[in-house]
C-alpha cells in the first residue's frame, strides 16, 4: 500500500509542477548551504589534521608544561619544567627522545671598533641534536648561512646564533661567545659554528612550531652542555618523544606522563589523537555554528512546503472527499499528503546535496589557491545519508499539518466542495 | 431482509447560520437487486438521503441498517471499510482523481482496502472493457468525453464488487444519448449481475429504468409507485 501512497502522491507533485518545483527550490537553497558549510568545515578538518599528522607522525607525542592544553588550560603555573631526559630515554616503549630547554643568560660576544665587547642578557635555548636528525618534521627546514653549519651529536661547546643576536655580538662563524651560567658553574667560551639564515623576506624562519621565541634573537646551544652551565633541567620548554615500533603511542604517553609526575615533572602528553581530537572540536563547533545559520534558510524551505501543502489541501478537498468515499481511511489520506510533503523535501534534499557538494568542492578550491593549500574535499557518506533522511522528515513534518487537516475533512462536506 | 432499512431518519445540519432540516421522519425500505430511482425538487433531501444510505453521512435520529447491520454502532472506520466493500458511488459530476488515469481511478478503492497491484490491474482493465473503455485505460480525465468519465466512475464504483450502486444524477450532465447508454448499464448491473441500484435524479428516462420512483419532499416520502 505504501508503493500505491508514493504513486499517488507522486502523480500529484507532478500534476503541479512548477508550484513543486518551487518548493522545492526553497528547500535546496537550505540544504544546499548546509552541506556546502559542513563539508568545508570537513575539508579544512581533514586538511588541518593531515598536516597534523605530517609533522607528528602517528608514533610520536609531545611532553608540554602542564595545563597548557586542552580542557585543562590554566594560567597558572610555570611554561618550563623539571626533566630528565636521560631517564626518559630508558623508558620501556621509548625509542629516542628530544628535548628543548631555555634559559635568559649572560653573554659575551666579540669587541667593536671601539674596544667595548657586546655583551647582555639573552636567550639562550638549549637543543638536543636529536631535534634535528630524528624530529626533523618539527624543526623545519632549518638553514645556515653559508660556511656555517647546525651543531650535530657529538659537539658539545658549540652554538648556532639568530642573525640579529649575532650582529648585535659582531660575531661571525668560527669566532666565539662566552656564556655564564649559575655562580657555582664556570663560564663556556662556545664557538660559532653557524648563523640561521632568514628567510627571503626578511623574517626570521618559523624553526619551531610550539612557541618558541623567533629565532632571529636566540642563541641555541646542544642540551647537553646547558647542564654544565645550569644543571639538572628545571626549564625545559617542550619535549619530543618517538615510540618503539609497534607500540601503543597513547599508552605509552599516559605512562611516560604519569611516571614523569611521579618524578615532579609538570608535563602534559600530548598525542596525535588528542590533537586531532582539539582541531576536531574547534572545526565541528565552527561548521555547526555556521552550519546553524544555513539551517535558518532549512526553516523558511519547510515554510514553504507547509504553505504549499496547505494550498493543495484546499484544492483537492473534493478529492480528497472523493477518495474518502470510495474506502479511503483517515490514516490513508494523511500518509498520501505526508509522503507527497516528504517527497518534496527529499527532492529538494537530493538536488541541495549535489548542489552544496558541488560548491563546496569549488569553495575548496578558491580557498586553496588564496591561502595555497590543498584543502581535501570531503563527501562524508554520513552528512549525505544524515542530510536525505533530514530533508525527507523536514517536507514530512512540514506537511503534517496540512495533511492533518486534510485527514479530518467530513467526506460530505469535502464532496460538495467546488 | 431487506439490503437498507431506514425508519424515522431525520437529518439536521448547520448551512452558515441557519438550521438546515434536511430529512424529517424518513422510513425506506429497499430490497436486493432492485432498481429505485429517488426524485424530488431541490431541497427535498434527495442528497442528503443518498449520503445517509451510502454510510458517507450519519443520521441525527432514527435507524438505519445496511444488511442488518446498525450503521450507529460502527466506528468511523467501520463505515469507511463498509462504504468500501459494500458501496460504489456514481456522482453528477463524475469526480475522478483528475492526477490518475482511468485506470487508476478504478484502481483507487481497491488500493485503500489493500487488492494485490496485480489483481487491481486486471479489474480495474476487466471493468474498464465491460464498459466500453477498452482503448481509453491510459487516458487521463480531462482526455475523456462526459460519456466516457460517467463509464469509469461506474466502473469504479464496481470495483470492489459492491451489493448496491448509489447513483446521484448520473445523466445530469450528459446529453440524452450518452445518457441513455450510461442508464443501461445501470439497468444491467441490476438485470445481469443482482446489483441494487439507487438513482437520485430528475431524467424520465432514468425513471424508466427504475423499479420503484419514491418521491420526496420536505425531508418526506410522498409518493411511491412500482413501475411495470
Amino acid at each position: 500500500m505504501l508503493r500505491d501512497f508514493l504513486v499517488l502522491a507522486g502523480s500529484s507533485i507532478l500534476h503541479r509542477k512548477i508550484r513543486s518545483w518551487l518548493t522545492v527550490i526553497g528547500v535546496f537553497i537550505g540544504i544546499t548551504a548546509v552541506v556546502a558549510l559542513i563539508s568545508v568545515g570537513l575539508g579544512l578538518e581533514r586538511t588541518i589534521t593531515d598536516e597534523v599528522a605530517k609533522v607528528f607522525g602517528v608514533d610520536t607525542f609531545v611532553l608540554a608544561p602542564r595545563g597548557s592544553f586542552g580542557a585543562a588550560r590554566t594560567s597558572e603555573g610555570s611554561n618550563q619544567y623539571a626533566l630528565d631526559l636521560e631517564w626518559l630515554r630508558t623508558l620501556d616503549g621509548v625509542l629516542t627522545a628530544a628535548a628543548v630547554r631555555q634559559r635568559t643568560a649572560f653573554v659575551q660576544g666579540q669587541p667593536g671598533p671601539e674596544g667595548r665587547l657586546a655583551q647582555g642578557f639573552l636567550p639562550v635555548m638549549g637543543l638536543s641534536p636529536e631535534l634535528i636528525t630524528s624530529f626533523s618534521s618539527f624543526v623545519g627546514s632549518l638553514e645556515v648561512e653559508p660556511g656555517g653549519r647546525l651543531f650535530q651529536e657529538a659537539d658539545s661547546v658549540v652554538a648556532v646564533l639568530g642573525r640579529e643576536v649575532a650582529t648585535r655580538l659582531r660575531v661571525d662563524v668560527g669566532q666565539t661567545i662566552v656564556i655564564a651560567g649559575d655562580a657555582d658553574k664556570p663560564e663556556l667560551t662556545f664557538t660559532v659554528v653557524g648563523i640561521l639564515a632568514t628567510a627571503d623576506d626578511g623574517r626570521p624562519q618559523q624553526g619551531f612550531t610550539s612557541g618558541m621565541p623567533a629565532s632571529a634573537t636566540t642563541i641555541y646551544i646542544p642540551y647537553d652542555t646547558m647542564e654544565s652551565l645550569w644543571g639538572a633541567a628545571q626549564d625545559v620548554l617542550v619535549t619530543l618523544v618517538r615510540t618503539a615500533p609497534g607500540r601503543d603511542v597513547d599508552e605509552v604517553a599516559n605512562r611516560a606522563q604519569a611516571e614523569l609526575r611521579a618524578r615532579g615533572s609538570r608535563v602534559t602528553a600530548i598525542t596525535y589523537s588528542d590533537i586531532s581530537s582539539a582541531i576536531g572540536t574547534v572545526t565541528s563547533t565552527v561548521s555547526a555554528f555556521l552550519a546553524g545559520i544555513a539551517g535558518i534558510s532549512l526553516l523558511v524551505g519547510g515554510v514553504g512546503v507547509m504553505n504549499t501543502m496547505f494550498t493543495s489541501v484546499l484544492e483537492r478537498t473534493k478529492e480528497i472527499g472523493i477518495m474518502k468515499a470510495v474506502g479511503a481511511k483517515n490514516s490513508h489520506i494523511l500518509s498520501i499528503f505526508v509522503i507527497e510533503s516528504g517527497m518534496m523535501g527529499l527532492v529538494g534534499g537530493i538536488v541541495g546535496t549535489l548542489l552544496g557538494l558541488g560548491l563546496s568542492a569549488v569553495a575548496s578550491a578558491i580557498i586553496g589557491r588564496m591561502f595555497d593549500v590543498r584543502i581535501a574535499v570531503v563527501a562524508s557518506p554520513v552528512l549525505i545519508t544524515a542530510t536525505l533522511g533530514g530533508s525527507f522528515l523536514l517536507g514530512a513534518v512540514a506537511g503534517l499539518w496540512p495533511a492533518r487537516r486534510a485527514s479530518k475533512l467530513p467526506v460530505v462536506d469535502a464532496l460538495r466542495y467546488e | 431482509m431487506p439490503l437498507l432499512e431506514l425508519a424515522g431518519i431525520t437529518k439536521d445540519y448547520r448551512l452558515g447560520k441557519t438550521f438546515v432540516h434536511a430529512l424529517r421522519g424518513l422510513d425506506l425500505t429497499i430490497e436486493q437487486g432492485e432498481i429505485v430511482a429517488l426524485m424530488g425538487p431541490s431541497g427535498s433531501g434527495k442528497s442528503t438521503l443518498m449520503h445517509i444510505l451510502g454510510a458517507l453521512d450519519t443520521p441525527t435520529s432514527g435507524t438505519a441498517a445496511f444488511d442488518g447491520q446498525s450503521l450507529q454502532q460502527l466506528s468511523e472506520n467501520q463505515l469507511v471499510t463498509l462504504r468500501g466493500r459494500k458501496v460504489g458511488f456514481v456522482f453528477q459530476t463524475f469526480n475522478l482523481v483528475p492526477t490518475l488515469s482511468a485506470q487508476k481511478n478504478v484502481e483507487l478503492p481497491m488500493i485503500f482496502l489493500g487488492v494485490p497491484k496485480r489483481k487491481r490491474a486486471a479489474r480495474a482493465k476487466e471493468l474498464l472493457t465491460k464498459v466500453g473503455l477498452a482503448d481509453r485505460i491510459r487516458h487521463k480525465p480531462n482526455e475523456l468525453s462526459g460519456g466516457e468519465r460517467q463509464r469509469v466512475a461506474i466502473a469504479r464504483a464496481l470495483a470492489n464488487n459492491p451489493e448496491i450502486i448509489l447513483a446521484d444524477e448520473p445523466t445530469g450532465n450528459l446529453d440524452t444519448e450518452t445518457g441513455g447508454t450510461i442508464l443501461e448499464l445501470l439497468r444491467r448491473l441490476s438485470v445481469d449481475d443482482g446489483r441494487t441500484v439507487v438513482l437520485v435524479t430528475h431524467d424520465p428516462e432514468a425513471v424508466r429504468i427504475a423499479g420503484r420512483v419514491i418521491r420526496l419532499r420536505d425531508g418526506r416520502t410522498v409518493e411511491e409507485t412500482a413501475n411495470a
